[in-house]
C-alpha cells in the first residue's frame, strides 16, 4: 500500500530576496525586544513604560536626538574600523585599545602644543590620533606578517596594554591632583571641537563621523585598494595568485582600521568629555563590532546602526530615571538584537519546501 | 557474460529523484543491478552520477522513488545504514588517516572494535583478502608512506573487510597511472568473479569499454539508456553522453617553432611540508609551442606552476623570460611581464566566487587602465569591457553583474580564459585547464589553446588526461617526484611509455 506523506525539506536559497532580508531584520529586532521584555519584567518594571521611556529618552525630543547623535559618534568610528578590517576577513578586535590610544594621543598633542590656534590644533590632534591608532594596529600587522601571530590574539591582548597604559598615565603625570578620581585636568578650550548646537552640547564630531563613513564607503567599494581588500577577504589564494600582495594589503588595512578607531577616541575627548578619564570608552571598541555586524559590514549602514545604538544607550538613562531599570539593560538589549539579527540573516538563506514522498 | 547466464537482481532502483535548489540532480532514475557484474555509470560532470551513488550510500536521501535490495524496499538514511545493508563505497577523495597504518585504518570504525585493541586477528584477515586479490603492499606501513594507488587498495579493503555485496567506486582512476589502472581493473574483475557487484562511476569511455559488463548512461540527471558493453562502441556512448556527435580530435596545425621565450634552468623548491618538491627542473618554451606536462598529481606540477607564477619561492635555479632572470619575482611583476595563468583549482585560485563576473574579469589589473580612472575604479569602462568579453567568449550568465559562484564550472573556466587571453600573455601556464568540464567545453578550451598557439603564444600545459596531451602537445615532458624524466615527441612515443615514465620507470 502506498501512502502519500508530506515531508518538508530545508534547502538553501539560490537568491536571497532583499525584502525578506529587511523584513527579517525588523522581525529580529522585535523578537529581541520581546525577549528583553522578560529581563525588564524580572526587574519588576512595567515593560511598556520602560520601552516608552527608552524611546523618548533616545529620540523623543531635540535634546534627546542631539544627545543620541553624540553617543552614536564614537560607535560610528569604531564601527567603521570594524568594517574595513572585517570585510577583508581580518579580525581586528582591538578597536577598544585603538580608541583609547587615539584619545591619549590627542591629549598628548594638546599638552605639547597647548597654545596653538583652534583649527590648527584640531588638525594636529587628529593627525596624532591617526598615527597612534595606525601604530597600535600596525604592531598586530607586523607580528602577523613576520611571525604569523593571529590578529585576533594580538589585537585583544594589546587592548589590555593600552588600557593599563592609560591607567598608569592617569594615576601619575596626567592626573588632575585636585580631584579624587584618576582623570586628567580639563583640556584648554582652544582644543575643543566646534559646537554645532551649544544648548545641547552637540559637537562637530558627528559630522566628522558621517564624513569618514562616506570616505570609508568610497574606499571599500569604489577604489582599486578597496577591490583588493574585498578580494583578500573573499579568496586570499586567488588574490595572491593574481598579484595582490597579502602582507602589504593586511598591513594597510590594519593601519586604516586602527586609525579610524583612534579618531573616534580623539573626537570623544575634544568633542564631549574634554578630559581624559579611565572610562572615556564605554566599551565603544567592542560595541562597534556589533554596530558593524548589524550593518552587514556596510559603511553607510554603520551610520544607521550607530544611531540606533546611540539611541539605545541614551534612552537607557531616561529609562533608569523613570522606571528604575538599570542602564546596563541597554547593553543586554544590544547583544540580544545582534544574536537575533545574526540568526535571522542565516535563516533567510534557506527556504522550506514541501515534497511529496511515496512510501 | 555468456548468453546462458541468468542474472540475479541484487539491487533495484525505481524512479529515484533527488533535487537540489534549482536543479534536479537525479530525475526518476530506474536501474537494475545484477549479482556479479561491473555496472558503469557513465556521464559528464554534473550528469548526476555521484548524486545517485551518494543516495545509495546514504549521504543523501532521495526525494522520491524507492530502492530495493534483494526484493526488499530499504531506506538508507546514513552511510552506516548502507554498511549494514552490505553496501560499500570508495570516494574520489580518500578518507584515510595518514599517520595510521593500513590495518589500523581498516579496523577503525568497524563494529568489531573492542576496548582491548588486538590487531592480530584483523591483520590475518586483511592478509587473506590481499592474497585473494593478489595485492601486495605493506599493510603495516603508515598511509603516508604508500603510493596513491596503494592507498586506494586500502580504501577498497576497508569496504571488503566489513563484508559487502555491492561496492561503489567513484571515479577511481582519476589519480592512477595507466599501469595502476590496469591493475585495478584486473582486481575488479576477480572481485566480480567472486560474486561481488560493482558500480563503477566514470566519464572515461576507454575505461568503460575495458572493464564494464553493462553501462548506464546519465545525462543532465536523467538516465539515457542501459546497454551491454559488448553491443556498443565508444562513439555511440559519447553521443549518448553528450547528446550530440562529438569530434574526438581538435585539428592541430603543423607545428612551427619560434624563438625561445622562457628558459627554466635547474629549479628547486620545497612544498608546504618543507620537503623538496622540485629537484632541478629544466626545460625551454618556444613561441607557438605547446609543451605538455604529464605526471600523476602530486609529483611537483603544482609547485612548478607556483614558482613560475611567483606564488612560491624557488630555493635555487633561474627562470629566463625574454633574456631576463625573473626567478622569485612577485606574481604582479610576472603578470605584467607577460605570464598568463590558468590555475589547476579554479574555485580556489582562479576565481573569486563572491565577486561579480565583471569583477573577476579584471582581477589583478585593478590598478591599471582602463579599469582605473584617477583614484577610482572606472565602473562604466568595466561594464563595457565585461559585456564584450562575455559575448566574445560565449559566457553564459544572466548579466555581468551576476556573482561568479552562480556560474557553471565551464563558464567559470571561460571567465578565466577570457581574463588571461585578453592580456595577450607571451606565455600561458595552463594547469589542468579541462579538468571537470563537460565534453563540449573541453572542445572549446582545446580549440582556444590551439588558436593561441597559432598566434605564437608559448603554452605549458599540465594534464592528467594523457589523450589530451597527445592531442595538443608539440612535446611532452614527464615529471616524477619533482624531476623531469624525459621530454618526448608525441609522434614518436606511446601512451605506455609515458605511463611508465610517470611511474618513475625509465
Amino acid at each position: 500500500m502506498k501512502i502519500a506523506v508530506l515531508k518538508y525539506h530545508i534547502e538553501r536559497r539560490e537568491h536571497e530576496s532583499t525584502l525578506a532580508t529587511i523584513l527579517s531584520i525588523i522581525l529580529a529586532i522585535l523578537a529581541a525586544l520581546l525577549i528583553s521584555a522578560l529581563l525588564i519584567r524580572m526587574d519588576g518594571a512595567n515593560v511598556l513604560d520602560a520601552y516608552r521611556s527608552l524611546f523618548i529618552g533616545g529620540f523623543g525630543s531635540w535634546r534627546a536626538i542631539f544627545e543620541t547623535l553624540n553617543k552614536a559618534t564614537p560607535l560610528i568610528f569604531t564601527g567603521l574600523a570594524t568594517v574595513v578590517a572585517f570585510r577583508a576577513q581580518i579580525w581586528n578586535i582591538g578597536g577598544e585599545g585603538q580608541f583609547l590610544a587615539g584619545a591619549m594621543a590627542a591629549y598628548l598633542a594638546i599638552t605639547l602644543f597647548p597654545k596653538s590656534p583652534n583649527s590648527i590644533l584640531i588638525i594636529v590632534i587628529l593627525v596624532f590620533a591617526l598615527l597612534a591608532g595606525g601604530a597600535i594596529a600596525g604592531i598586530s600587522s607586523f607580528i602577523k606578517n613576520r611571525f604569523n601571530v593571529d590578529v585576533i590574539v594580538s589585537t585583544v591582548m594589546i587592548n589590555y596594554i593600552i588600557k593599563f597604559a592609560l591607567s598608569l598615565m592617569l594615576y601619575t603625570s596626567w592626573r588632575d591632583s585636585s580631584t579624587f578620581y584618576p582623570q586628567s585636568p580639563f583640556i584648554p578650550e582652544n582644543s575643543y571641537l566646534p559646537m554645532l548646537v551649544e544648548k545641547y552640547r552637540f559637537h562637530a564630531g558627528f559630522i566628522l563621523a558621517v564624513l569618514f563613513a562616506i570616505i570609508t564607503f568610497l574606499l571599500v567599494e569604489k577604489t582599486p585598494a578597496g577591490y583588493e581588500l574585498r578580494a583578500l577577504g573573499f579568496n586570499p589564494i586567488a588574490a595572491k595568485s593574481r598579484g595582490i600582495n597579502p602582507k602589504r594589503t593586511l598591513m594597510w588595512i590594519l593601519l586604516v582600521s586602527g586609525s579610524l578607531a583612534a579618531l573616534g577616541g580623539a573626537v570623544e575627548l575634544i568633542g564631549l568629555t574634554h578630559r581624559l578619564r579611565l572610562d572615556i570608552s564605554i566599551n565603544y571598541g567592542f560595541t562597534g563590532i556589533i554596530v558593524a555586524m548589524l550593518a552587514d559590514l556596510n559603511p553607510l549602514g554603520v551610520l544607521v546602526t550607530g544611531i540606533l545604538f546611540g539611541g539605545l544607550t541614551n534612552g537607557s538613562f531616561a529609562m533608569q530615571v523613570k522606571t528604575g531599570v538599570p542602564t546596563s539593560i541597554a547593553f543586554a538589549i544590544q547583544a540580544i538584537i545582534l544574536l537575533f539579527v545574526l540568526t535571522a540573516s542565516i535563516l533567510t538563506r534557506y527556504t522550506i519546501r514541501k515534497v511529496e514522498d511515496a512510501h | 557474460m555468456s548468453a546462458e547466464y541468468k542474472p540475479e537482481i541484487i539491487l533495484e532502483i525505481s524512479n529515484l529523484t533527488k533535487r537540489f535548489p534549482g536543479i534536479v540532480a537525479n530525475d526518476a532514475i530506474s536501474l537494475e543491478l545484477y549479482k556479479g557484474e561491473i555496472h558503469a555509470l557513465l556521464g559528464e560532470n554534473g550528469a548526476g552520477k555521484s548524486t545517485l551513488a551518494e543516495c545509495l550510500f546514504g549521504y543523501y536521501q532521495a526525494d522520491s522513488g524507492e530502492i530495493r535490495l534483494l526484493d526488499q524496499v530499504i531506506h538508507i538514511s546514513s552511510p552506516s545504514d548502507a554498511i549494514d545493508y552490505r553496501i560499500g563505497m570508495v570516494h574520489q577523495h580518500f578518507q584515510l588517516i595518514d599517520t595510521f597504518s593500513s590495518v589500523e585504518n581498516i579496523v577503525l570504525g568497524t563494529k568489531s572494535l573492542n576496548i582491548i585493541f588486538n590487531l592480530d586477528e584483523a591483520r590475518q584477515r586483511i592478509k587473506a583478502l590481499c592474497d585473494q586479490y593478489e595485492l601486495s603492499f605493506d599493510i603495516n606501513a603508515e598511509i603516508w608512506k604508500l603510493s596513491i594507488g596503494e592507498q586506494q587498495w586500502v580504501e577498497i579493503l576497508k569496504a571488503l573487510y566489513v563484508g559487502i555485496d555491492l561496492l561503489i567506486l567513484d571515479e577511481p582512476t582519476a589519480v592512477l597511472t595507466p599501469q595502476e589502472t590496469d591493475k585495478l581493473f584486473s582486481v575488479l574483475k576477480s572481485m566480480k568473479e567472486s560474486g561481488l557487484s560493482i558500480i563503477f562511476i566514470t566519464h572515461k569511455l576507454r575505461e568503460v569499454m575495458a572493464v564494464a559488463d553493462r553501462i548506464s548512461i546519465l545525462r543532465k540527471g536523467k538516465k539515457v539508456a542501459t546497454i551491454t558493453t559488448s553491443e556498443t562502441n565508444p562513439k555511440e556512448l559519447a553521443r549518448m553522453m553528450v547528446g550530440r556527435e562529438v569530434l574526438f580530435r581538435a585539428i592541430k596545425d603543423a607545428s612551427f617553432t619560434g624563438e625561445e621565450v622562457l628558459t627554466v634552468n635547474n629549479i628547486w623548491t620545497r612544498n608546504d611540508r618543507g620537503v623538496d618538491a622540485l629537484k632541478g627542473v629544466s626545460f625551454s618554451l618556444y613561441r607557438g609551442q605547446i609543451l605538455g606536462l604529464a605526471g600523476v598529481t602530486g609529483n611537483g606540477q603544482k609547485e612548478l606552476f607556483e614558482v613560475l607564477t611567483g606564488v612560491r619561492k624557488a630555493t635555487q635555479g633561474e627562470v629566463i623570460l625574454s633574456g631576463e632572470n625573473v626567478i622569485n619575482f612577485d606574481p604582479y611583476q610576472l603578470m605584467l611581464k607577460g605570464i598568463g595563468y590558468i590555475p589547476e583549482d579554479r574555485l580556489r585560485s582562479g576565481i573569486i566566487s563572491d565577486f561579480k563576473v565583471s569583477e573577476n574579469l579584471y582581477l589583478g589589473r585593478q590598478r591599471l587602465r582602463p579599469f582605473r580612472k584617477g583614484l577610482f575604479i572606472d565602473e562604466s569602462a568595466i561594464q563595457h569591457y565585461s559585456k564584450e568579453l562575455v559575448s566574445q567568449f560565449d559566457i553564459t550568465t544572466p548579466s555581468v553583474n551576476h556573482l561568479a559562484k552562480n556560474l557553471s564550472g565551464g563558464n567559470q573556466q571561460k571567465v578565466i580564459l577570457a581574463r588571461e587571453f585578453t592580456q595577450q600573455p607571451k606565455i600561458l601556464l595552463a594547469a589542468q585547464p579541462t579538468r571537470g568540464l563537460d565534453v563540449g567545453i573541453v572542445e572549446y578550451v582545446h580549440s582556444q589553446l590551439l588558436m593561441k598557439r597559432k598566434e605564437g603564444m608559448a603554452i605549458l600545459l599540465a594534464s592528467e588526461e594523457l589523450e589530451e596531451l597527445f592531442l595538443l602537445s608539440d612535446l611532452i615532458a614527464v615529471i616524477f617526484q619533482g624531476e623531469i624524466q624525459a621530454i618526448l615527441d608525441p609522434a614518436n612515443t606511446t601512451l605506455e611509455k609515458i605511463g611508465l615514465l610517470m611511474a618513475g620507470v625509465r
